[in-house]
């Protein structure tokens, strides 16, 4: 019998960490039983990408140890472990081979924890498998791999069938396009525009003539370097303008490596040549869209059925559907801004099928016949600028044309009725009301554009600090159904109200700045410029809040006509003010980030995510945390310097 | 010799059945040649610490023993060990509340034969670690003196000796600084945790922690047999 004193030493250092500070010592007494204490100095390898897994996780009691992908030889640091961190939890839940190598980088102890005694624990206490499901997936290794092999764990809270299928084909290869489109570099940009649509394909790749990649022009290319420039170019030849070199890959790679590729490149086409290599003819070509699609994940499908539903009830399935799909794109680290335009299209389709059921039911009902005067159904704050990722409150409006004179009454009960019947349908498909009452069911929310222009030109010209920053949500409208001219003429409205009006973007810039970042980390705590500590961070008031109210301050400053997200609005600010492209496309980045954190610690924790414990932030997103920080006091600092707030300071 | 001569007697007492089973199969460990060219990730060390009554080796007896093996150079927690002796007189020394062991705990050890009884089956041939290991050796050795008429066949290893030995070198003469050789010290110096000490299977289990880096850091020094380490 192993010495009871020894055990409960190492129980008492189980315990010092999560997930097993959550355990009863007596639970842990079976795993400390069972751990080994190795020792490794620096240098040394734990194990290596496709070794085969090893009969236990790991825990570091001491020191340091780094993750790294290696992709066609280049090392991808993926996470460092320090004290209480595990690592290699892979052998817990896959039955392939490590998909990453640890390397000790500080002299460390290390538990070697069995993973059957694991898997014990995961049965027997539910707290631990959230853990190993919720955050691991953020806090360990292999972010891309393992949350999905966790949601094959908890079946109770992630059982859904689109995980299954996309478990099954993780490892699976990502079958590349052969048939690839290519053209010689002196053909003009014009010709190869052409090839593109008449093909209708999203990018063609220039070759040499022994068909070896020069080059690619993708959408986004004849976007930003054609059509957007003065004059034409359209003569000029393409490689001109191709991005150059192309990243190239060897074949044979799974939809694991493609999705880790594409997040640390960043890039959404990947040239397949013979060797590897760009001196090597062209064998196929990968991009995004192949990757996501081909889990057979495919939201065009969630769109289809929420199109053809034919009750509430299919489109509150759907919409469930639809955060599986978000988990596994967060666990797969897919660009935000796809998820979030894939989100936001299917909310976007379930408000136009809950607007169409309403108004039939109101024609069937037959009290009222206002259906002739044109209306807009507004969403506001995150979901107007298409950032709702999990399901938040609805903050939503209807705006509608003038009645005629004598119908005032009649349309106002009329479009109310519409409010209330819509809200309901989006309330039971999860999308609870606003506390604040911020719906089209409210008779204050359900106007005429007359009223509607009233509002904005109280807000805009007799500004009240209290009021900017109740109306902020307001000034982030986007049409979603009917006459999206009515929203339009709203918002040329309220460019010319502010025109007119320079103090309000003086109140307005000033809410923009209430909270200033806070500096970072320490262990578990949120370190204050004022030295204040917390151990709880409100990503949304702290980080997320002050991008969000600086882009939108900048984009009516500028009278950004479309209706933009936060990361758009700071792309395009990018282009437009003078010295911020740099920042424009940093703040962009690090929005997209907060807005991934947010979305991980909310399905983590089945919450809207606002609140995040920092002891489950892992070292890389503590450290990026601090980097947005940084960038978040940069767009403040140039806001202060662009609006001289220090003299209206109160 | 003397050692080859006490195995030689205890084997022949074991044939008669002068000796209990357990200690019989103790000393039959030790009837082949000890291999001293094993590399050491193939021995099997058992790393112990036992607490005393006081520092007399006379006149003091043992009250706890425990212990940790290390092979492959892996601290097995499984693999451990620890014992508490019973003895009437113990109220009678101060060391009981230093070692923070009761009265009570003491009543339910076991007796002093069964325990070592049982460390001997624990051990086995492996080879012996301890901090100050000369000290602990001569107290079971006391026992095994007084009951079977032989002492530990085994090898043994002193943590403070090695670390000295990669420290400074093996002919830097410990006497003078001994201080910088205390367990608690080195721990330190180590960047071991500490928590609570005074127990005897704590003791070694932080010994065995030390050991674990010294044997990393030997093999660094080109130290890689069992006779490397033993200086044979």
């Amino acid at each position: 019998m192993p010495s009871n004193t020894i055990v409960e030493r190492v129980v008492a250092d189980l315990l010092k960490y999560p997930p097993f500070d959550q355990l009863d010592p007596a639970v842990l007494k079976d795993l400390a039983e069972s751990v080994t204490l190795t020792y490794h100095e620096e240098g040394e390898v734990i194990f290596s990408k496709g070794d085969s897994l090893k009969g236990h996780a790991f825990m570091v009691m001491k020191g340091a140890v780094r993750l790294f992908d290696s992709i066609d030889g280049k090392e991808v640091l993926v996470d460092l472990c320090d004290e209480g961190d595990i690592f290699g939890v892979r052998a817990i839940f896959a039955h392939h081979d490590y998909v990453l190598t640890a390397q000790v980088a500080e002299e460390s102890l290390l538990f070697e924890l069995p993973v059957d005694k694991i898997r014990h624990l995961l049965e027997t206490e539910p707290r631990v498998s959230l853990f190993f499901a919720g955050a691991f997936a953020k806090s360990v290794e292999e972010i891309e791999h393992t949350l999905s092999e966790a949601f094959d764990v908890d079946r109770r809270l992630f059982g859904e069938q689109s995980c299954n299928n996309f478990l099954q084909n993780e490892t699976l290869e990502v079958k590349p396009v052969t048939t690839v489109i290519t053209c010689p570099p002196d053909i003009s940009i014009q010709e190869a525009a052409k090839i593109m649509s008449d093909r209708n394909i999203g990018s063609i790749i220039v070759v040499s003539p022994e068909n070896h990649p020069l080059g690619i022009i993708t959408d986004t290319d004849l976007t930003k370097k054609v059509v957007s420039r003065p004059g034409s170019i359209k003569e000029r030849p393409v490689s001109s303008i191709m991005s150059s070199p192309v990243y190239t890959i060897s074949g044979g790679k799974t939809i694991a490596d493609m999705v880790m590729l594409m997040v640390k490149t960043k890039l959404r086409h990947f040239c397949i040549t013979e060797d590897g290599s760009p001196d090597s003819p062209v064998a196929g070509i990968i991009s995004e869209h192949d990757i996501i699609t081909s889990e057979g994940n495919n939201p065009a499908v969630i769109m289809k059925a929420i199109m053809q539903a034919s009750d509430r009830d299919q489109l509150k399935e759907q919409r469930n559907k639809t955060e599986s799909l978000l988990q596994v794109y967060i666990g797969q680290e897919v660009a935000v801004h796809f998820i979030s335009n894939i989100v936001t299209e299917i909310n976007d389709a379930i408000i136009t099928r809950a607007v169409d059921f309403s108004l039939k039911e109101l024609e069937e009902e037959g009290e009222y016949k206002c259906a002739d005067i044109p209306f807009c159904w507004l969403s506001l704050g995150s979901e107007g600028r298409k950032e709702q990722l999990l399901r938040t409150d609805q903050d939503n409006a209807i705006l509608y044309a003038e009645p005629p004179e004598g119908e005032k009454e009649k349309a106002h009960e009329y479009f109310l009725a519409l409010g209330r019947k819509v809200t309901g349908i989006l309330q039971h498909c999860g999308f609870v009301k606003c506390p604040a009452d911020v719906m089209a069911s409210n008779p204050v929310w359900c106007q005429p554009i007359s009223v509607w222009k009233g509002y904005f030109s109280k807000w805009i010209v007799t500004p009240e600090p209290k009021a900017v920053m109740h109306s902020t949500i307001f000034f982030d409208f986007r049409p979603v159904y009917g006459q999206a001219r009515l929203a339009a003429e709203l918002k040329q409205e309220i460019f010319s109200l502010i025109a007119k009006n320079r103090g309000f973007l003086g109140f307005f810039a000033k809410n923009a700045l209430q909270n200033p970042p806070p500096l970072g980390f320490f262990r578990n705590f949120l370190v204050e410029k004022s030295r204040d500590h917390a151990n709880e961070f409100d990503i949304k008031a702290r980080a997320m809040m002050p991008l969000s109210d600086a882009a939108r301050v900048l984009s009516y400053e500028l009278k950004v006509p479309e209706y933009f997200s936060t990361a758009e609005r700071f792309k395009r600010l990018g282009t437009l003010v003078p010295g911020m492209k740099d920042l424009g496309a940093e703040a962009a980045a690090g929005y997209e980030f907060l807005m991934r954190l947010r979305a991980v610690n909310g399905l983590a924790n089945k919450s809207s995510g606002r609140y995040i414990k920092p002891e489950t932030l892992n070292k890389i997103d503590r450290q990026t945390l601090r980097n947005v920080f940084s960038t978040i006091d940069k767009v403040q600092k140039t806001l202060n310097l662009r609006f001289q707030l220090d003299y209206i300071r109160d | 010799m003397i050692s080859l001569l006490a195995k030689k007697i205890a084997a022949r007492r074991c044939r008669r059945g002068e000796l209990p089973d357990s200690v019989c199969r103790y000393v039959k460990g030790f009837s082949g040649p000890s291999d001293l060219a094993k590399p050491l990730g193939e021995v099997r060390f058992v790393v112990f610490d036992t607490e005393t009554t006081g520092f007399d080796i006379a006149k003091d007896s043992v009250i706890s023993v425990g212990a940790i093996a290390l092979s492959d150079f892996r601290i097995n927690v499984q693999d451990s060990f620890e014992v508490l002796i019973r003895r009437d007189s113990v109220g009678e020394s101060e060391a009981v509340t230093t070692h923070g062991l009761l009265r009570k705990d003491l009543d339910e050890g076991r007796e002093e034969q069964e325990a070592v009884e049982a460390f001997l089956e624990y051990i086995g041939n492996s080879v012996l670690v301890a901090q100050h290991a000369d000290f602990d050796v001569a107290m079971i050795n006391r026992i095994l003196q007084k009951k079977y008429g032989f002492e530990l066949f085994n090898q043994v290893v002193d943590t403070a000796s090695l670390a000295k030995r990669l420290e400074k070198g093996p002919y830097y003469n410990l006497a003078h600084k001994s201080g910088e050789y205390r367990l608690d010290v080195l721990l330190e110096r180590y960047n071991i945790r500490l928590y609570d000490r005074h127990t005897a299977a704590g003791d070694s289990f932080l010994t065995a922690q030390l050991f674990q880096m010294l044997l990393m850091k030997a093999g660094y020094a080109g130290i890689r047999s069992l006779r490397d380490l033993l200086l044979k």
